[in-house]
């Protein structure tokens, strides 16, 4: 081992003691700042995570639209089937119509699926905390969890849903009839959207509804896992009929402002927590500093000994840099500690607070996600390393200026 | 006899010619050396006395390449090159105040110089090991500096000077910081292991006994060697 790398690692573990005070200051200052950054930037993370998840959850990783209805939907689900990499396509419906129970109207949205094929595409069941996703037929409907919270519906309720087409038909002198469903099912997603307004029927009462006959509006797509879903899209573009004008679209592509926005933000906290370990890192060079100044003499008699003074100013460089590594390694240690105990926090925080069902009401969670993603581990660890091997070298640079001989008579 | 010459007849370890010294003092310029020549033979011992003052350690940090005199030239056996990489094997140096190593155990200072030097092994640590007994610190090679005395640290530095078995040693007042008896034992010891290895020995010292046992003895008076 060179003599500056030991000499760097004996002055900062010396022997007969574990840490001295000034090099525990530098490394606790280093590990908070890593300890912040990894539980910031993986709670932001894990939102980010659960935003994206629930995007496709609900829209499959392609969706396909046109400007007009799209008349021949077993034709495009064929053409779409047979795309390499796509797992499930499924068609479906969409409106807006007006909900009555008990003189308590409503304006939901009204979701129109394809019972058969809407698993192989969107895990539905997962979402249904009440009832069955099996019972759902032409005379039944499936309710978001805060609607049926709001009318006051319970599953085995008989609501009422009538569409635009109502007052069309009215225009014609012809009755339509709001149609009486059954509730066999409450679902909740964790989107406060989609939660607090979203109706699902069968894709052929939503037809009914609309009139549309056997057209739908458009067309979910499941694809394998690990594929690109930008370029898979560009392959069922190619392969939909000419007619009606449709394009297929990511769900990258068709949430890429909203995707934007909170990777800006995710980043934004990244770049305004990575001056705490700017910060950390003025302590190290301000406790190498100190070092210096203490070890004076000492550095003559390394001069005196035959050292250069580029090895003199690695032994601090060196010092710098384990600064760092120790930090980083017990920041990684203490923050993903405290991730691991996230939820038992929240919970004590929500209790002494009595915030509890505040908090899953406004945020449809009562865990905290947590979710980091290698690359930005990466960056932390390097970033972090790096800054405190250059927080060494203004000390390292002073020490290596010192002549032998007035370091020998510093007093 | 003049200082330029040295008393042994062997090879001439270190010259020192013409050597000029200044240093500037507020708007002031000091001459504190002028014009100094010396030279030490093979296994040779001399030391310089002089007041506080006289230019006695600039001469051995001169001598021991430590600065670059304003005029004049120091050779190590003939050579001009006196750099860092050169100094780690021809010569080993005591302080007046011990400059040992607070980290570091007596065994670990011992073999620092070893470390500079860029060679440490367990041949290296085996010597490190035999100095400090022959220095009488067997039993505490594992003590830190602050678990010694006085006289014990100035032993382990006189170890760590004969580490990396040098042809010369600049001994600086090294009895300076020590009582009357363990300074007359520690120049035993240093005297004792240079004439033992055939090692050339400069001393700079106030203390008159001790300069009477080296082969010659030079005054330093106002940056002038008599």
């Amino acid at each position: 081992m060179p003599w500056y790398l030991y000499l760097a690692l004996k002055q900062l573990f010396p022997t007969g003691k574990r840490l001295s005070f000034f090099t525990a200051i530098s490394i606790l200052g280093v590990a908070l700042g890593v300890a912040t950054l990894v539980v910031t930037n993986s709670v932001m993370g894990g939102f980010g995570y659960e935003i994206r998840r629930m995007i496709i959850d609900t829209q499959g990783e392609v969706q396909i639209r046109a400007r007009s209805l799209i008349e021949n939907a077993d034709g495009v689900v064929e053409a779409v089937g047979k795309v390499p990499g796509v797992t499930g396509v499924t068609p479906f419906a969409e409106g807006v119509g007006m909900l009555e129970y008990g003189r308590k109207p409503a304006f939901p949205l009204i979701q129109g699926i394809d019972v058969n094929r809407v698993n192989d595409v969107v895990p539905l069941n997962r979402f249904i905390r009440v009832g069955s996703l099996d019972e759902l037929d032409d005379d039944t409907v499936i309710l978001s969890s805060q609607l049926a919270y709001s009318l006051g519906v319970l599953v085995g309720g008989k609501v009422t849903i009538s569409s635009p087409l109502l007052i069309e038909r009215l225009k014609n002198d012809e009755v339509f009839l709001p149609r009486e469903l059954v509730v066999v099912g409450i679902f909740e997603i964790g989107h406060q959207q989609l939660d607090a307004n979203t109706v699902i029927v069968t894709l052929r009462r939503m037809q009914d509804l609309y009139g549309l006959g056997e057209a739908v509006h458009g067309l979910n797509v499941k694809i394998a896992d690990g594929l690109d879903a930008d370029a898979m899209a560009a392959r069922i573009n190619a392969a939909l009929p000419a007619e009606p004008e449709m394009r297929a679209r990511s769900w990258l592509d068709a949430n890429s402002e909203f995707l934007f926005v909170i990777q800006m933000e995710k980043n934004l906290v990244s770049v305004l927590l990575l001056f705490i370990i700017l910060v950390a890192s003025f302590s190290i060079m301000s406790s190498l500093l100190t070092t210096v100044v203490r070890k004076t003499r000492e550095i003559g008699l390394l001069g005196a000994l035959g050292a250069s003074p580029r090895q003199i100013a690695a032994c601090f460089c060196v010092q710098g840099f384990l600064i760092g590594l120790i930090g980083t390694a017990t920041g990684l240690a203490l923050g993903f500690g405290f991730l691991h105990v996230r939820n038992d926090v929240l919970l004590a925080f929500t209790k002494l607070t009595g915030s509890q069902e505040t908090l899953e009401r406004f945020y449809q969670f009562s865990n905290v996600p947590a979710h980091m993603e290698s690359s930005d581990l990466i960056v932390i660890i390097v970033g972090t390393i790096v800054i405190s091997t250059l927080a060494g070298i203004f000390p390292a640079w002073r020490a290596s200026k010192l002549k032998p001989v007035a370091a020998l008579r510093a007093e | 006899m003049t200082n330029d010459q040295p008393v042994t007849t062997g090879e001439v370890l270190l010259a020192a010619h013409d050597l000029r010294m200044s240093y500037l003092s507020g708007e002031r310029r000091l001459e504190v050396l002028h014009g100094v020549s010396l030279a030490v033979g093979e296994g040779e011992s001399v030391s310089i006395r002089g007041e506080s003052g006289s230019g006695k350690s600039t001469l051995l940090h001169l001598m021991a390449g430590l600065d670059a005199p304003d005029e004049g030239a120091v050779t190590w056996a003939g050579s001009t090159d006196t750099g860092a990489g050169r100094r780690a094997r021809f010569l080993g140096m005591v302080f007046q105040s011990f400059y040992l190593i607070p980290e570091l155990d007596a065994l670990g200072n011992v073999l620092m110089a070893a470390r500079v030097a860029g060679k440490v092994g367990a041949a290296e640590k085996k010597r490190a090991e035999e100095l400090l007994g022959r220095v009488g610190l067997a039993e505490r090679s594992h003590h830190l500096p602050s678990q010694l005395s006085g006289g014990e640290r100035q032993r382990v530095a006189v170890a760590r000077a004969l580490m990396n078995s040098p042809r010369l040693i600049l001994a600086d007042e090294p009895t300076g910081n020590l009582d009357e008896k363990t300074g007359d034992a520690i120049i035993d010891l240093l005297l004792g292991l240079c004439a033992e290895q055939r090692i050339a020995l400069v001393l700079v010292t106030h203390n008159a006994a001790h300069a009477a046992r080296t082969a010659r003895t030079l005054f330093m008076r106002d940056g002038v060697l008599q």
